[in-house]
């Protein structure tokens, strides 16, 4: 490509010239490339999270040229650094994708059989009429729960694609459950997941524990933190089987055997009771652990034990000040002058006049840390010295600290049990709930306007206005309900109904959504795999069968499981994904046992990805800068960051947002002609094609982009996150605007802190300061998991278990996460980006491995265990541990040979323990629920010796 | 010889590059290369450049290929190839996506395996394991006060501009003779085939002259690239580089003098052969930093350590808060204008 400036502006240039400047041949070169025709705000919202990046789009003859970070922030809080230049290489290097030749273009259709490359290009009309022949056939032949929707982060989809799927009654699988980003042991001990301080905030910490995060690759953008709090006083802790990217910026490298976090962690647990060093007004006020068990059932005592009116969930614990038992609060983490014992045991008396023996769950706990994790006991596990797990558990207890996690530890067969465990941790000592401590992961909401405009049933501020009453109204109810209920549980249980299909604030997030699981249970072939038992955790007295069976038949799902098994599959609509890169269990699961069934496979996308090559029909999206649209909100970030129309899209794309109004018309128009309109969903509520297409866009009210944009942003302001007055046009003017409340939606209102305007955010300050209750069973953090299977797993309380041998008995130990070149598959193949490596995927061995192979740098070898293979050349690296084989995610399955990716050795394996269904162990979108696993896989690498293209 | 006479200089721009909080992202490479070097001809080249080292970096080897000055006259070292380089591949997509061979085709470079990039090394380091090592370095034409590639070349085409230091060369005149390749030490000369010129950063010289910093600093995410005159007194560059002293050249006895300037890599604690900490051995080998960064890299690095530790024990350090750099724009010295407020005001002149 080469800069045409016109010659007017090459004239001006000149003239900007120094006199003198005898150079003036170069200079003008350069200043004609530096030469703009309109600049537009920009940032990049295909599920790269948390992103949030404001840039500036620079646009000359109406062709992106490049882009720049914004830089546009200003200092939230004194004393800590500004988020300036918010952004990374991909984000710089963005605009090189809109004109690259992956580029989809036109619609097409396939000529061959799918996966052939054999396409024909045809027009808007024939291919929606084609889609929506499919979907009219699908449902009157299987029922609309026969369309399914993979569902994705991607922000377009979440509202375009999922309004549109909602509306014909179709199936979506969860985001989480697809995206493999639920972390179950944070859940489990804290009732939510999501607990996210904003980056700002890692400044304040004093020491920084790097644990299962690699934050030099994942989080770009907001590394510096890390750097700059160093230079602020903290020490940071690497603690990673490899010594990685971001290891090479702590003070400490802890090189951990992959999969033993848990013992380490424990053993620091175990050194700070033994050491006296425990924050003890923290843990009897936040957690369970001064709750009482019975020593007969090692239940917790509750109400109904001393009493038949008694309440299930009304725990205690023995006041030591009165040397009495007492109730533990529900409605508030307030003591109320009351002493609770964390050791003793003590004798209750039960209404047949039997004594039963109590204990505080910390005696079971410091029990069971003597017993097992010491710290010379847990280094013989996680191969890390005993006196420098002490060295790190003094460190903590002095200082206010936080655990860099990402999404990694919750992608372990045994992570809940790594996360509980650090959990405890940082619960031992006081840090959460204030600045520089906590854990992280992700969250959102905030952008209620999304919600509210999926929401409505009549245009403008009134439709608006009628959906805030009816949430509003239906939390004041929940709240009259039950008085020891706080905004943020009250919405949790509307949330749980909404996953019941009753209806409500959906947030975007579809009301026929299944776990993922159940779906690929059920008609993708895993339910074989899964049962496989030698790939599973031994402590299992059944098959993996049994056990779903039980869940499903004792209603812990309610209709979870019935919607699930009635998604007989026959349409896919993938908008926003990649189903075919990004599955664990990838090709060999997908393309035999899913994509036999399906009649019709619709793939929206910027770019022909692995699973667009497997389409029947392409649809090209319009790509960031030829659309309006916004970053996934966070609280990593806490600004609606906007993203404007630069350019017109390239070739024939379009925004999602036009593309399903013209699918919703033609599904309208073809229904019509077809007569059939009126059906039935299982429920037996009736849906309608006939007014489909008008009521997409509420007859044509939110036709516009722009009319959609300026709505959601104003109805964002009626829900309090956003400033009043926030529409399209002063976004256009600022970019990004700071929330200043959290909204409606429960994910946000899981942060459980107030919004300040020159305070840097940090979760969970409302448990800590205002002493609101948890959302778990015992509305504290909790610890102890009382369930039967738990108690047969031996992990009702946090424990260290072995990873299982996913994949069968082989000897190199799979660990993986993002690249530092893409987000997912959407910039590997960016021409760009794709110098910045080898130009092809790699995966990292330790010397030691790949010399007992006889394999060399770059040379292609064979990955496999009883699962499956693929191919891939090999990058030899020091930093690799021996035994240890890195299979970082994100490459396109096209781009190894036979098509076969990192995915296809993983068998995508979930945990039996989370079909269980107790307390706030229940489902609802986002939240609880089998996910699968891929980290501790394990395989072999050999040398290829005879490509497969030979 | 046909160099031009070295006009006096009147100031030197400089940056300095703080190695402990970069993350080898490819930000400033990238923002480079979309911004200056995707002509025809340019494939290979990335004016900016970041790479793990210990390594063989890019061009491959090119510590190894002498050039710089010795006694006042630039010295002809290897003339680095194309292939040296690497990168710069392309790729078929049109036959993977349309070609109807389906799985039988693989996106790999057309013009065979690939051998070596402007990054192949990365993240491979050296040490064993545990005590493995490395470290990024990012790097750009120094525009040396002593620049052995203006002085090599017989046609005068390059010239060192005295208001600023910037070296720039006359694409017009230049007529790819490559002596100034072979002449600079760093090997951040580039050929262009196409047009039968060398090329090189030109210190983003349409953005200084509009007094926005360029690209590669203000696009670093980890805000660690520090852009100024090197005799401004008052700013960070004097500080670092002379007053505190913290900041060194990259491979001082090439002889150039060049204004590029790295605080130099810590490293966590080495690990004894029984697995614990060794809290009084950083893991980067000292001699190895000093075949790099000179022998004051020791010194350095124990001045970094003793702010360190100044402030973990409650004290503050003005090093360190500079090197935090809480208000972003006091990395750029002058260049704090906004590019994007610029390009609007033109558009909104209609362009004339
Ligand atoms: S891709 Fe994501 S992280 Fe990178 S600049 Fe864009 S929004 Fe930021
Ligand atoms: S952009 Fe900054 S952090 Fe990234 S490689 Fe370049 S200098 Fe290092
Ligand atoms: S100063 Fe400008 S031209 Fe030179 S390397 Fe940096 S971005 Fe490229």
């Amino acid at each position: 490509m080469s800069s045409k400036a016109t010659s007017s502006r090459s004239r001006r240039s000149r003239r900007a010239v120094r006199a003198e400047d005898s150079y003036s041949g170069v200079a003008d070169l350069y200043k004609e490339k530096w030469t703009w025709d309109k600049v537009a705000w920009g940032t990049h919202c295909v599920d790269c999270y948390p992103g949030n990046c404001p840039f500036f789009v620079y646009v000359k003859d109406g062709i992106v040229w490049r882009e720049e970070q914004a830089g546009t922030f200003t200092q939230i809080e004194e004393g800590i650094p500004d988020n300036n230049p918010m952004g990374c290489q991909k984000g710089a290097a963005w605009s090189q994708q809109l004109y690259s030749p992956d580029r989809l273009m036109h619609p097409l259709k396939r000529a061959g059989e799918r996966g052939s490359g054999k396409w024909k290009q045809i027009s808007w009309d024939e291919a929606l009429t084609e889609v929506a022949d499919a979907l009219i056939d699908t449902i009157r032949e299987d029922g609309p729960e026969s369309i399914i929707r993979e569902g994705t982060p991607e922000i377009a989809a979440v509202t375009e694609a999922q309004r549109f799927l909602d509306m014909i009654g179709a199936v979506t699988t969860d985001l989480n459950g697809s995206i493999n980003d639920f972390a179950s042991g944070l859940y489990e001990t804290y009732g939510k997941f999501n607990g996210v301080s904003e980056i700002g905030d890692w400044f304040n910490s004093e020491l920084v524990l790097i644990w299962h995060m690699n934050p030099a690759y994942t989080r770009i953008p907001h590394f510096h933190f890390v750097a700059e709090a160093r230079y602020h006083g903290a020490e940071v802790v690497s603690i990673a089987p490899d010594y990685n990217a971001s290891a090479i910026h702590a003070d400490a490298f802890m090189p951990v055997r992959p999969g033993t976090d848990a013992a380490l962690a424990l053993a620091a647990c175990q050194t700070i009771i033994e050491e006296g060093l425990l924050d003890r007004g923290f843990v009897v006020e936040q957690t369970d652990l001064p709750l009482l068990v019975r020593a007969d059932t090692k239940r917790f005592l509750c109400a109904s034990d001393l009493d038949a009116d008694g309440l299930e969930d009304q725990f205690y614990w023995w006041d030591s000040g009165e040397g009495a038992l007492a109730e533990a609060g529900r409605g508030s983490l307030d003591l109320g002058g009351v002493d609770p014992a964390l050791e003793g045991a003590f004798e209750v008396e039960l209404p047949g006049g039997e004594r039963v023996e109590v204990t505080p769950v910390f005696e079971l706990l410091k029990a069971r840390l003597n017993e097992h994790y010491t710290p010379e006991q847990a280094a013989d596990i996680c191969g890390i010295d005993a006196n420098d797990i002490r060295w790190l558990a003094r460190k903590v207890a002095q200082r206010r600290t936080n655990i860099m996690m990402g999404y990694n530890s919750m992608k372990n067969y045994h992570g809940d049990l790594m996360e509980r465990s650090m959990a405890l941790l940082l619960g031992l000592t006081g840090n959460w709930g204030k600045h520089g401590t906590g854990t992280r992961c992700w969250s959102t909401g905030l952008l209620d306007g999304i919600a509210i405009a999926m929401a409505k049933e009549q245009p403008g501020l009134e439709g608006a206005q009628q959906v805030m009453v009816s949430a509003l109204g239906t939390i004041e109810e929940t709240l009259a309900e039950d008085p020891s209920l706080t905004p943020e549980l009250a919405m949790i249980e509307f949330q749980k109904q909404v996953a019941q299909g009753l209806g409500g604030f959906s947030g975007g997030m579809g009301e026929n959504v299944v776990p993922a699981a159940f779906f690929w249970y059920y008609h993708c072939g895993y339910r074989e795999v899964w049962n496989r038992r030698e790939w599973s955790d031994p402590a299992m007295s059944r098959p993996f069968d049994d056990y779903v069976e039980e869940a499903f038949d004792k209603g812990w799902w309610g209709e979870l499981p019935e919607l699930a098994e009635r998604a007989e599959p026959r349409v896919l609509i993938e908008c926003g994904g990649n189903i075919l890169r990004r599955t664990r269990g990838g090709t060999t699961m997908l393309l035999e046992h899913l994509w036999p069934k399906l009649k019709m496979i619709v793939t929206v996308d910027l770019r022909m990805s692995m699973t667009a090559m497997h389409a029947d029909i392409v649809l090209p999206a319009a790509n960031h800068y030829e659309k309006i649209g916004f970053h996934i909100p966070t609280p990593h970030l806490m600004n609606a960051t906007f993203s404007d129309k630069a350019v017109e899209p390239a070739g024939e794309a379009k925004p999602e947002w036009e593309i399903f109004q013209l699918l919703a018309r033609k599904v309208s128009e073809r229904a019509k002609q077809r007569g059939l309109t009126e059906y039935r969903d299982w429920r037996g509520n009736k849906l309608d094609l006939g007014t489909l297409g008008d009521r997409y866009t509420l007859d044509g009210a939110l036709e516009d982009e722009e009319t959609l944009f300026d709505d959601i942003l104003r109805d964002t302001g009626l829900s309090g996150a956003l400033p009043a007055g926030t529409n399209l046009e002063t976004m256009r003017e600022h970019g990004h605007v700071r929330f200043v409340d959290w909204g409606l939606s429960p994910m946000a209102l899981a942060q459980a802190s107030d919004v300040k305007a020159d305070e840097v955010h940090v979760p969970f300050r409302r448990h800590t300061e205002q002493k609101d209750p948890y959302p778990t069973l015992t509305r504290r953090a909790q610890f102890y998991l009382e369930h039967p299977w738990f108690f047969e797993a031996d992990e009702a309380l946090p424990r260290h278990k072995e990873p299982p041998k996913m994949g069968g008995n082989y000897p190199l130990h799979v660990t993986s996460g993002h690249i530092r070149h893409s987000i997912h598959a959407m910039n590997m193949t960016n021409p760009v980006l794709l110098q910045t490596h080898r130009g092809h995927p790699f995966c990292f061995l330790n010397p030691q491995d790949a010399a007992t192979r006889g394999i060399d740098d770059d040379e292609e070898v064979k990955v496999f265990n009883d699962f499956g293979s693929y191919q891939v050349p090999v990058k030899i690296a020091s930093s690799v541990r021996p035994g240890q084989i890195i299979l970082y995610n994100g490459w396109e399955p096209f781009m190894h040979k036979g098509w076969k990716g990192g995915s296809d050795v993983e068998p995508g394996m979930v945990k039996w323990l989370h079909f269980v269904s107790y307390g706030h162990l229940s489902f609802w979108p986002a939240q609880w629920q089998p996910v699968p696993f891929d980290r501790g896989v394990y395989v072999e690498a050999e040398k290829v010796v005879e490509p497969v293209e030979a | 010889m046909n160099a031009p006479e070295k006009a006096k200089l009147e100031h030197q721009l400089a940056m300095v590059f703080d190695l402990n909080k970069c993350i080898g992202c490819q930000t400033c490479s990238v923002a480079c290369k979309v911004l200056w070097t995707r002509d025809e001809g340019m494939e290979h080249q990335w004016w900016a450049t970041v790479n793990t080292q210990p390594g063989k970096g890019t061009p491959k080897n090119w510590e190894e290929m002498g050039g710089g000055e010795r006694g006042g006259a630039p010295v002809a070292g290897h003339l680095p190839t194309k292939e040296e380089f690497g990168g710069g591949w392309e790729y078929d997509f049109d036959r993977l996506f349309y070609g109807g061979k389906g799985s039988a085709e693989t996106l790999r470079p057309t013009k065979g395996a690939p051998e070596w990039g402007p990054n192949w090394d990365e993240d491979q380091g050296a040490g064993e394991y545990p005590n493995s090592y490395y470290f990024y370095l990012p790097r750009i034409c120094n525009h040396c006060t002593n620049p052995v590639c203006m002085e090599a070349c017989p046609r005068g085409v390059m010239h060192k501009r005295p208001e600023d230091g910037i070296v720039l060369r006359d694409e017009d005149r230049c007529r790819g003779y490559r002596f100034c390749m072979e002449a600079c030490p760093y090997k951040k000369i580039y050929y262009n085939h196409v047009r039968n010129i060398g090329q090189q950063c030109i210190f983003c010289l349409p953005r200084i002259e509009q007094g926005v910093a360029p690209a590669c600093a203000r696009q670093c995410p980890s805000r660690l690239v520090f852009v100024g005159f090197l005799d401004d007194k008052s700013g960070p560059i004097h500080k670092l580089v002379n007053e505190w002293k913290v900041a060194l050249p990259l491979h001082p006895e090439y002889g150039t003098s060049p204004n590029v300037f790295y605080v130099p890599p810590l490293s966590p604690h080495r690990l004894k052969p029984d697995g614990s900490m060794d809290t009084s051995a950083p893991r980067i080998p000292i001699e190895y930093l000093e075949t790099l960064f000179g022998p004051r890299v020791g010194a350095t690095l124990d001045k970094l350590k003793a702010e360190l530790d100044g402030v973990r024990n409650g004290g503050s350090s003005e090093m360190l808060d500079t090197l935090i750099a809480y208000q972003w724009q006091s990395l750029f010295g002058p260049f704090t204008e906004d590019p994007a407020e610029l390009a609007k005001a033109e558009s909104a002149n209609g362009g004339e």
